[in-house]
């Protein structure tokens, strides 16, 4: 799955732990997830759209690979 | 999400403060096989199976009662290290806690049944005391490196 976690933060200038305080969240956990090597919760994903004020599908989209 | 089978964050300082020298001496009396003579009781046993006697069951036994204190103090404080709450506790914390458990059930257990085929008698005695402590140890360690790992990684990044 891709995601542009790492695009919206530019958009609203803020650093790893700044969106982390907001999304109470390890900065550990951001970090990883604008690698692609964590694909978060629900939750998670419902707070950082409402963090960036966009809908989910704006910031996480499907690949090819994920439908194996 | 709430994690409600964790302890604080504080218990885990308390865990590696009491495990550290409850293991190192721990280790020291098995190796030493060492058994102050004070520390012998008459205790409340559930099951005994004496050397040059019958098996039954509830009683009182004569035992030095140092290994069962210590082994209770490693359990407990690893316990605590293992299953305290980081800094931040949070949903991919938990995915690395939950990965590090299995590597660590699967370490232990491979490492058993080698020594099940290799290490035979007495010697097995050995194995068998160290293994009911290993599970929670590898875990620890592959944990905390884990963490520390991810900790360095997202140091420099902005």
């Amino acid at each position: 799955m891709k995601n542009s976690i790492k695009v919206e933060r530019a958009k609203k200038n803020i650093t790893q732990a700044d969106l982390a305080a907001l999304a109470k969240v390890s900065r550990q956990t951001i970090n990883a997830m604008e690698l692609g090597k964590y694909v978060p919760s629900t939750v998670l994903s419902l707070r950082l759209a409402q963090i960036f004020e966009v809908e989910v599908s704006q910031i996480f989209t499907l690949e090819e690979t994920d439908w194996d | 999400m709430k994690l409600n089978y964790l302890f604080p964050n504080k218990y885990k300082k308390i865990g590696w403060l009491l495990f550290i020298p409850s293991a190192i001496i721990g280790l020291a009396t098995l190796i030493f096989e060492f058994e102050p003579n004070s520390l012998d009781f008459n205790v409340p046993a559930i099951f005994i199976d004496e050397f040059f006697g019958d098996k039954h069951f509830m009683g009182i036994v004569n035992n030095n009662i140092l290994n069962e204190i210590l082994a209770v103090l490693i359990i407990l404080s690893s316990l605590l290290v293992a299953f305290s709450k980081e800094e931040t506790e949070d949903e991919y914390i938990s995915k690395i806690r939950l990965e590090s458990l299995v590597w660590a059930v699967y370490l232990n257990y491979a490492i058993l049944l080698i020594s099940f085929l290799f290490i035979f008698d007495m010697s097995f005695l050995w194995v068998m005391i160290l293994n009911m402590f290993t599970i929670l140890l590898f875990f620890m360690i592959r944990f905390n490196c884990q963490i520390s790992k991810l900790k360095k990684s997202t140091r420099y990044e902005k």
